[in-house]
């Protein structure tokens, strides 16, 4: 079952990643698995780099998105993200089901300092075999 | 001269690289020598290289430079340039 991001039902809610009524966006769900938050995307030819393959930038935006959105969730407030980097692996193809799955790597002890979180989250084909994975940290910001 | 400390990590390093080595291209960690060429193993392309080397950059949280990543072809290598990336 999909879980429900706090701002999905408000009317200026247009998230490129995640907003159901942004028709020029991705519309992802996400859905969790015990301290895991992952979706599924199968994206057209509006989305590819080369033919049949998707944009790099794109599986980075899902990456993010489902990375920033299991801290929203955990937190209950916004995230930013403060810098990110991409390992690609192999193709990430058109027209064939991939899935992303965020981890939290290390979230802050203590609440004085820079509320700073990273996160991971990794790419998968159909087969499950990595097509890239990403690391991002984040900062919450205030509601 | 290396400490008995260095020398532990990066015989751990190199255990774990190889034990990952290992279990992407499906061959028993017995087989691989340090110096084996890892893109000379059976069944292993360029692909596979990629995902051992992500698979150890989330095992050690480092981030590698693709100069290095395109660079080494051991798991010797790859043990090297995760120590040095390490703080």
């Amino acid at each position: 079952m999909s879980v429900t991001l706090p701002w999905r039902t408000r009317e200026d809610h247009r998230c490129f990643g995640c907003a159901p009524r942004n028709p020029h966006g991705l519309g992802l769900t996400f859905e969790q698995a015990g301290d895991a938050l992952w979706t599924e995307f199968d994206l057209g030819h509006h989305y590819e780099s080369y033919p049949g393959v998707v944009h790099g930038g794109i599986v980075a935006l899902v990456c993010d998105e489902t990375m920033g959105n299991l801290i929203v969730l955990r937190d209950g407030v916004p995230a930013v993200t403060t810098s990110m980097r991409m390992r690609y692996v192999g193709t990430v193809h058109v027209g064939l089901p991939h899935r992303v799955t965020a981890t939290l790597t290390s979230v802050p002890t203590t609440l004085s300092g820079p509320a700073l979180i990273h996160a991971a989250a990794d790419v998968t084909d159909v087969r499950g075999d990595l097509v890239a994975s990403a690391t991002a940290t984040y900062h919450r910001s205030a509601p | 001269m290396t400490t008995s400390t260095e020398n532990t990590g990066i015989s751990d390093i190199t255990e774990t690289v190889r034990a990952i080595v290992a279990e992407v291209l499906a061959v028993s960690a017995a087989e691989l020598a340090l110096d084996t060429d890892l893109r000379g193993v059976e069944g292993a392309d360029s692909i596979k290289v990629l995902r051992m080397i992500a698979r150890i950059e989330r095992e050690f949280d480092v981030e590698l430079e693709d100069e290095d990543v395109f660079g080494v072809s051991t798991i010797a290598e790859v043990a090297d340039v995760v120590r040095k990336a390490l703080p």
